[in-house]
């Protein structure tokens, strides 16, 4: 290539990589992809790259430094752009089950990334009961939907087997949770029960941790795998293994749209 | 084993490919836009006015500029690169590059907070340490290599041919800041090449591989810490957040925990295909290699002191 196609050639990659950012952005379909504290860098540099795109080609008449753009040759062409385009292609923005099986689960709230020990809570009253109003007044962070099922997520249900305050909260109370579909590959002796998934992410999908609990259910072992299915049944923290594992007891598993947040920060 | 130790699915691989990639290009994008500058506006003097004529003391220089500078891993090697050509001695730079995503401030906050109520004072402070004495010691190596041997010929020949240019104390604003972008998008597309390339071999084997396959090895400190190294070169994370990933390995012990973390950010699959940017093949290899071998070797060490 010559150094004015060469010059095209730069401006026309950092135009695709301007635009795909932009897309992601503008589209919402970042948010399956990156933490909620990055998005605004992606915005930000695919704004900048459409600039230096459009300036490279503004700039073409004036004197180049010695340092100046280097030949564009086709094969980094090629790779600095179709992998790019062909990911956003054919990436369906979320993990299918061989990515989720081959990181792991992770069972125990000790294993989530990020998990400190929680603090002691404030003590109730001298009679023991809990004044409402308080910060261990359950009624306030416990939502409950129109049906009277408290919302829940897996986290909070991994959070409340390892803390025994928590754990009352949720035990035999009817829970609405939900999450993704995966057949449970162990810990399921008696063959009726499924992993409900949630992808845990620090910094983007690359380093997602699957999150989950076991649903305790007859009837859903023929749904697809990562399939989104809301469960309500009866939340219970069996010891298994020698530590209490959250399992929902289900009265209903049906399937579901996809969160609007795929992820758990 | 319920699942085989390697199966490949295009569309998760696709997914973690642009994932790690929109993470990743803004930082690239930044380093570029700053090498630009350093390129330009940055004088050759000014780099040898204020480095040690002391070898060792110019290496350490190196390390510390990562404090004062803090670079992410993807971000700092079109940084080094214009440093380089502006004189920066290619000992200092290879401790700078080293030491910069580890010991910087945000690495050091994400680190406390993801080992709270494991040490978490003493675990950043030895991560931070021996990030910072690796990456010395590789420096002082780079040392008594000939500049041929570390550097590709492109990157050896603007060394050569930068002399003056930056200096410019003729050139107006205006075309200064155009040379500046074109320098800038250059490398841009340089080291994009070698990302893209890093960013799909990490992504092929961070969902295809089954990473439990580690866990077994977790029983010895022998067989953790190099696990643990090659598992950190594997998932090729970013290094603001792989505290928080390295503490959920809770079957590892701490020293295999802190091979991780310090190998980490220095060499990993994406990053081996960075540095091929400006470093030859041969010393990339023997960098990945020596960079293994000495961060185990120390971490084995640590383990006596180390639960």
């Amino acid at each position: 290539m010559n150094a004015i196609l060469s010059r095209f050639a730069a401006s026309g990659i950092l135009m695709v990589w301007g635009i795909v950012l932009t897309y992601f952005y503008l589209s919402g379909r970042i948010a399956s992809y990156l933490h909620p504290a990055f998005h605004i860098y992606t915005v930000v540099s695919g704004g900048v790259l459409l600039i230096l795109s459009l300036a490279l080609l503004l700039t073409m008449n004036g004197e180049s430094s010695e340092h100046g753009l280097s030949r564009v040759g086709i094969l980094p062409l090629l790779l600095l752009t179709a992998p790019l385009l062909a990911a956003t292609k054919i990436s369906p923005s979320n993990f299918g089950a061989t990515a989720v099986l081959n990181r792991g689960m992770v069972h125990n709230i000790a294993d989530l990334p990020g998990f400190s020990p929680p603090q002691d809570p404030a003590l109730p009253s001298a009679d023991g009961s809990v004044k409402e109003g308080t910060m261990m007044d359950p009624s306030l962070y416990l939502k409950r939907n129109a049906d009277g099922y408290i919302a829940a997520e897996t986290v909070d249900l991994l959070y409340a087997a390892g803390e025994p305050a928590m754990r009352e909260d949720f035990e035999n109370k009817q829970v609405e949770v939900t999450g993704q579909f995966l057949p449970a590959l162990t810990g399921n002796p008696n063959g009726d029960r499924f992993n409900l998934t949630r992808l845990f992410v620090m910094c983007c999908a690359a380093d997602a941790r699957p999150v989950a609990i076991s649903v305790q259910s007859q009837s859903s072992t023929d749904l697809p795998k990562m399939s989104w299915v809301k469960v309500r049944g009866k939340a219970t923290f069996p010891v298994e293994g020698g530590r209490h594992m959250p399992v929902i007891v289900a009265e209903s598993v049906t399937e579901t749209d996809a969160h609007d947040e795929s992820f758990l920060y | 084993m319920n699942t085989p130790w390697f199966s490949f699915s295009v569309q998760d691989f696709s997914y973690a490919f642009l994932s790690v990639l929109l993470e990743g290009v803004p930082f690239i994008l930044l380093g570029t836009l700053l090498s630009g500058l350093i390129d330009q506006f940055l004088p050759s003097r000014l780099m040898t006015r204020f480095l040690p004529r002391n070898a060792f003391a110019a290496v350490c220089l190196g390390g510390v500029l990562g404090m004062v500078f803090p670079m992410c891993e993807c971000g700092i090697v079109p940084v080094i690169r214009r440093l380089i050509a502006k004189g920066l001695p290619v000992s200092s730079a290879v401790a700078y590059m080293l030491a910069a995503p580890i010991v910087n401030p945000i690495t050091a906050l994400s680190t406390y907070a993801a080992f709270r109520g494991q040490g978490a004072a003493e675990f950043t402070a030895l991560r931070l340490g021996l990030g910072f004495f690796v990456a010395v010691l590789a420096g002082l190596a780079v040392l008594n290599l000939p500049i041929g041997a570390v550097l590709k010929k492109t990157i050896l020949e603007s060394v050569t041919l930068s002399g003056p240019s930056g200096d410019g104390k003729t050139a107006p604003l205006g075309r200064r800041l155009v040379a500046a972008m074109e320098s800038g998008v250059r490398d841009f597309l340089d080291v994009m090449v070698y990302f893209i390339l890093g960013v799909g071999v990490a992504s092929l084997f961070s969902t295809a591989v089954n990473q439990e396959l580690f866990l077994p090895l977790s029983l010895d400190d022998r067989l953790a810490i190099p696990a643990m190294m090659t598992l950190a070169g594997i998932l090729s994370l970013c290094s603001s957040s792989d505290a928080f990933i390295a503490a959920t390995f809770v079957a590892f012990p701490a020293v295999a925990k802190l091979a991780f973390l310090v190998f980490g950010p220095m060499m990993d699959l994406k990053l081996a295909f960075i540095y091929s940017a400006v470093f030859t093949r041969r010393f990339v290899a023997a960098l990945a290699l020596g960079l293994f071998v000495i961060t185990g070797l120390l971490c084995l060490r640590l383990a006596v002191v180390l639960p």
